[in-house]
This record gives C-alpha cells, sequence and structure tokens, in this order.
C-alpha cells in the first residue's frame, strides 16, 4: 500500500460534499430536460450549474485519491475521468428513445458500472493497492458523465442522441436535419470534454500544497465550472435560442465573477503573512 | 500529489495472475456480448460485424498500452535535468502522440485499411520525434548538460558510456540515444493502435447508421465525429491505465520498469472491452 500524504483536514467529509454535489447536478439536470421537454430551452443554463455541482464533487474525490501518492499527477484523473465519461454520456444519450428523463439517471449508473471497472483494474490488475482507488474511479467516471451531460445542455439545450446529432431546422414545415453542423458532428463535444476534464483536474492540481484548504479549492472548482459554462453558452448561440443562449451567459459570467471575487479573498486569506521589511539601518542611529 | 509525493505504489512488477484471468475472461464476456447483440439483431451488420469490432478496438487499445512503456518520461525533475526523459506526465505524453497518430490516420481512411494505419503510425512516430529532438535541444543547448542514462552502463544501441556523463546525485539527464528511438518507436505504436480503434468505429457507425434512421449525404460526417470523441476518449483511459502500470517516470525500453507492460497489455484489453462494448451500443436499434 502506498503512503497516504493528507493535504488537508476537511471541514466537510467526502461523503457529505459528494452528496451535496450529486444532489444539486441531478436536480438542475432534471430540471433542464423539463425545460427541454417541454418546449423551452431558456432553463438551458441549469445544465452549467450541473456541471459545477458536478465538478465540486469531483474535486472532493480527486483530493482523496490524490492524497496517495499515485505517481502520475493529479491531471491524468480528470482525463481518466472525461474519457470515461464520454462513452457512458453519448450511451445515456442514446437511451432518450425511451424517455429524455431517464438520460441524467443512466449517464449516471452507466458511468458508475465502467468506472468500477476500470477502477477494478487500477487496483486489482495494475496491482495499485489504493484503498480507494476502486470507489474514486466510479465516482469520477460518473462526474466525468454528469459534468459533461451539463455542459452539453448549456450549448444545445438538449440530451437526446437524436438531437444532439443532428441539427434540426424547420423549413415549410419540413423538418430537415444536418449532421455535419451538429453538437457531435462539428466535433464541438470535444471542446466541452477538453473544457470539463480540465475544470476537473485544476483546482486541487493548482491548491494542493502544505496550505491546502478545502473550501479554497472548492471555491476554484466553482469558479473554474462556470468558466467553462461561459465557453459553452457562446458556443450555445448557434444551437438554440437567441434569449436562452443570453441568458446562459450572463449567468455564467456572473457565477463566475462572484467566484472569482471569492476565490481571490480566499487566496489572500491563506497566504503566508509578509512582513514589511525595513533595510538595513545604520549602526550609528 | 504530481512531482512532490510521487512514490512508487504497489509492488513494482509483480504480476497479479488472479486478477489478470478474471480481466481476460471479463474481455471475452464482452465480446461475446457483442456476439449475442449482433445475433439478435440490436446492433446491426449480423453476429459476426460487431464482434470484429470489438476484437479490433482491444487490439488496438492492446498496441497503445505496450507503446506507451516505450515513450521516456521524466516529469519534474526532468524538467531541472535530474533524470532523463521529457518533462511531463506519461498520459499527457501519449495522448499527444496517439492524437497526432489519430488525426494523420483519419485524414488518410479514405485511401484504405493499410494507409490509414500506416499514416496513424508515422504521424504519431514523427510526433514523438520532434518532441525528442526538441527536448534534447533545450536539454543540451539551453541547460548545457550531456544527455546520459542513469539506468544503464552503456546504451543498449551504440555502446557508448553513460557513466562518466552523468551528475552526481542525479538519476541521468537528457535523452540518450536508446529513449530518443523508444520514444519514436512508442509514438508509432500509441499512433497505430489510436487509428486501429478510430477506423473500426468509423467502419461499424457508416455501415449501422441506416439501421437508426441516420440517412443524408453528410451522416458520414457525424459517423467522424462520432468515432473521433469514442477514439480520444478510449485513448485516455488507456494511456492513464498505463500510466498507473508505470507509476511516475520511465526511460525507455532498457528502463527496469518497461518489463511490467504485460499488466497493462492485460489492463487495456478489460478496459477498451467494456468501454469499445459501450461504444458499439450508441448505435443500437432501440
Amino acid at each position: 500500500m502506498s503512503v497516504k500524504v493528507e493535504a488537508s483536514h476537511d471541514g466537510i467529509p467526502h461523503n457529505k460534499v459528494m452528496a451535496m454535489g450529486l444532489i444539486l447536478a441531478l436536480v438542475s439536470l432534471y430540471i433542464a430536460v423539463a425545460g427541454a421537454f417541454a418546449g423551452y430551452d431558456y432553463l438551458a443554463f441549469f445544465g452549467g450549474i450541473a456541471a459545477v455541482g458536478a465538478l465540486i464533487w469531483g474535486n472532493s474525490t480527486i483530493k482523496k485519491l490524490c492524497s496517495y501518492g499515485i505517481g502520475t499527477g493529479v491531471p491524468s484523473a480528470g482525463m481518466l475521468a472525461f474519457g470515461s465519461g464520454v462513452i457512458a454520456m453519448l450511451f445515456a444519450a442514446k437511451l432518450a428513445v425511451i424517455s429524455p428523463f431517464l438520460v441524467p439517471i443512466a449517464g449516471l449508473v452507466i458511468a458508475l458500472i465502467v468506472g468500477l471497472v476500470l477502477g477494478w483494474i487500477s487496483n486489482s490488475v495494475l496491482n495499485m493497492k489504493i484503498p480507494v482507488m476502486t470507489r474514486s474511479i466510479a465516482e469520477l467516471a460518473a462526474v466525468g458523465s454528469v459534468a459533461l451531460m451539463g455542459l452539453t445542455v448549456v450549448a444545445t439545450g438538449h440530451v437526446s442522441f437524436s438531437e444532439i446529432t443532428a441539427f434540426n431546422i424547420d423549413i415549410l414545415g419540413i423538418t430537415v436535419s444536418f449532421y455535419d453542423v451538429s453538437y457531435i458532428g462539428a466535433g464541438i463535444i470535444a471542446v466541452s470534454f477538453m473544457l470539463g476534464a480540465i475544470a476537473l483536474q485544476h483546482p486541487f492540481n493548482a491548491c494542493l500544497g502544505p496550505g491546502e484548504k478545502q473550501d479554497r479549492t472548492n471555491m476554484l472548482a466553482i469558479e473554474c465550472g462556470f468558466l467553462s459554462m461561459i465557453v459553452m453558452a457562446v458556443i450555445s448561440f448557434a444551437f438554440v435560442s437567441l434569449v436562452a443562449a443570453w441568458i446562459s451567459l450572463v449567468i455564467g459570467l456572473i457565477g463566475w465573477f462572484v467566484s472569482y471575487k471569492k476565490y481571490f479573498a480566499l487566496s489572500k486569506r491563506d497566504a503566508a503573512a509578509w512582513l514589511d521589511a525595513k533595510p538595513f539601518s545604520d549602526a550609528e542611529e | 500529489m504530481s512531482a512532490i509525493a510521487a512514490k512508487p505504489a504497489g509492488n513494482a512488477g509483480a504480476f497479479q495472475p488472479v486478477a489478470s484471468v478474471i480481466a481476460i475472461i471479463l474481455a471475452v464476456i464482452f465480446i461475446g456480448v457483442a456476439y449475442l447483440l449482433g445475433n439478435t439483431g440490436i446492433l446491426s451488420g449480423g453476429a459476426m460485424a460487431p464482434m470484429m469490432t470489438l476484437v479490433g478496438i482491444i487490439v488496438g487499445a492492446a498496441l497503445i498500452a505496450f507503446g506507451v512503456h516505450f515513450v521516456p518520461v521524466g516529469g519534474a525533475p526532468a524538467a531541472m535535468g535530474q533524470s532523463p526523459g521529457i518533462a511531463t506526465g506519461v498520459a499527457m505524453l501519449a495522448t499527444g502522440a496517439g492524437l497526432a497518430g489519430l488525426f494523420g490516420g483519419a485524414w488518410a481512411a479514405s485511401l484504405g485499411f493499410g494507409v490509414a494505419l500506416a499514416g496513424g503510425a508515422i504521424g504519431g512516430g514523427l510526433m514523438m520525434a520532434i518532441t525528442c529532438l526538441m527536448v534534447n535541444i533545450s536539454y543540451v543547448y539551453g541547460m548545457g548538460i550531456p544527455a546520459a542514462s542513469g539506468k544503464v552502463a552503456k546504451d543498449p544501441i551504440t555502446g557508448d558510456s553513460q557513466a562518466e556523463y552523468k551528475s552526481q546525485g542525479t538519476e541521468g539527464h537528457g535523452l540518450p540515444f536508446i529513449s530518443y528511438v523508444g520514444g519514436v518507436i512508442g509514438g508509432l505504436f500509441g499512433g497505430l493502435g489510436g487509428t486501429l480503434i478510430y477506423i473500426q468505429l468509423l467502419n461499424f457507425y457508416n455501415a449501422s447508421f441506416a439501421a437508426v434512421g441516420i440517412v443524408g449525404e453528410d451522416a458520414p460526417v457525424l459517423a467522424v465525429g462520432l468515432a473521433g470523441i469514442f477514439a480520444i476518449g478510449m485513448f485516455l483511459v488507456i494511456a492513464v491505465l498505463s500510466a498507473y502500470n508505470i507509476t511516475g517516470t520511465i526511460e525507455g525500453p532498457h528502463d527496469p520498469k518497461f518489463k511490467r507492460f504485460p499488466r497493462a497489455i492485460v489492463a487495456a484489453i478489460c478496459a477498451s472491452g467494456i468501454c469499445g462494448l459501450v461504444a458499439l451500443l450508441v448505435v443500437a436499434v432501440l
């Protein structure tokens, strides 16, 4: 077993952070999906809130996993999370033919299954012998899947496979589908993939060290989530109605600004104290 | 805890017989599920097409996992000239080589299977060759250090003695010839494996789209996007699992850690089995 290096004593235990992040993410996703189901895309911005919720959860998981020396750095965990998350998320999106309300929960469950297999491989076959490995990788895959669903909702207003693979335009009452300018066909999913993966791995990677504090790391996760949301909101001008895109963009900007200010204040709080040292004074004085 | 607490986890090099056998059995089950789904018509193309696609994906993943072990990775110590290799993590470097190869192979996909695979392998190898060259230029002319391996007394290819050039208190530095060659071989394998996964998925999606009602002149573009994102996702999963196997730094094929590659191949076979199966299910007839 590898040596555990504790980064900080958490004020809020991991399970509580996980529950809060998960509930925030799922509730927001369902609000957004319900909006899309009812025919309004004004609620697409809730996808960004879902991504933020998932990132808070994932950030806590990465912190727990990487407090053991895994030897490959924190960023690899973010890449693994989204690599497995994108596969689970796209399969869950396919299940929207049964019901769009199945997608968020199916994405979570499929990602957990894929993540459990990957975690078991890392721990047993690769002999990592880290007690939290299997659970953490399963959680990370779920985080990747949910965060990606959230960013997808911000960009396109939908989570169903038929909507994210086709750009539908009504011409004289006939719906024409264009596949090459869709969310997947145009490769925009790669943008959300990298935005999410970096937002997931960056906060703990940036804050780790002796002075790491849970609230500051979490605030950076929130900030990174809103930063990703801003980019997806800009992309969403191509897919959703103008009003919905503006709502997403403004909420993303406000969320980012507030969390950035808070993160800045917390960084100042945790910074090492500095002394106003004076130059050498003459011995005669 | 990237570089500070980069301790080798687990027992180095120990092969896990029981877990490995279970992993192989799991992979066989995934292939069997693909066969059954094809047989019952949930996946289009008959019983054999989904199964052969999944087998191709697994072979590609095994090639990636093997190739990653050739790539010389030094991490933060390499940036300070205290260990040989390229100053970044395994996952990042393998992904760079693999994606460069993937783009090369994707560009050549319309020219036939063999040309695409060759294009992918050369793309990955070329990316690694350029990276290794630039790394050595910055080591030699920027940091003023000669390339020296800390793991072997003589370079296995050139036969040059290493100890005279190695600074005291370091693990070696720069990128010795063997590491350079290893990097290029790793790039070739990574690009080849990534392209194989991409082409298998692309052909399967192109063949299946009609069955799920995606038709039109631009449907092949969607197949490219879908196969591309799945190939990238799977590449990252395999690269990170291989990085976990290496735990930190590796100099190249002469490094003792290189002998751990069988574990990574078993892991890649099982991981790509489940990821590939889910990727195939995306075009299932529901």
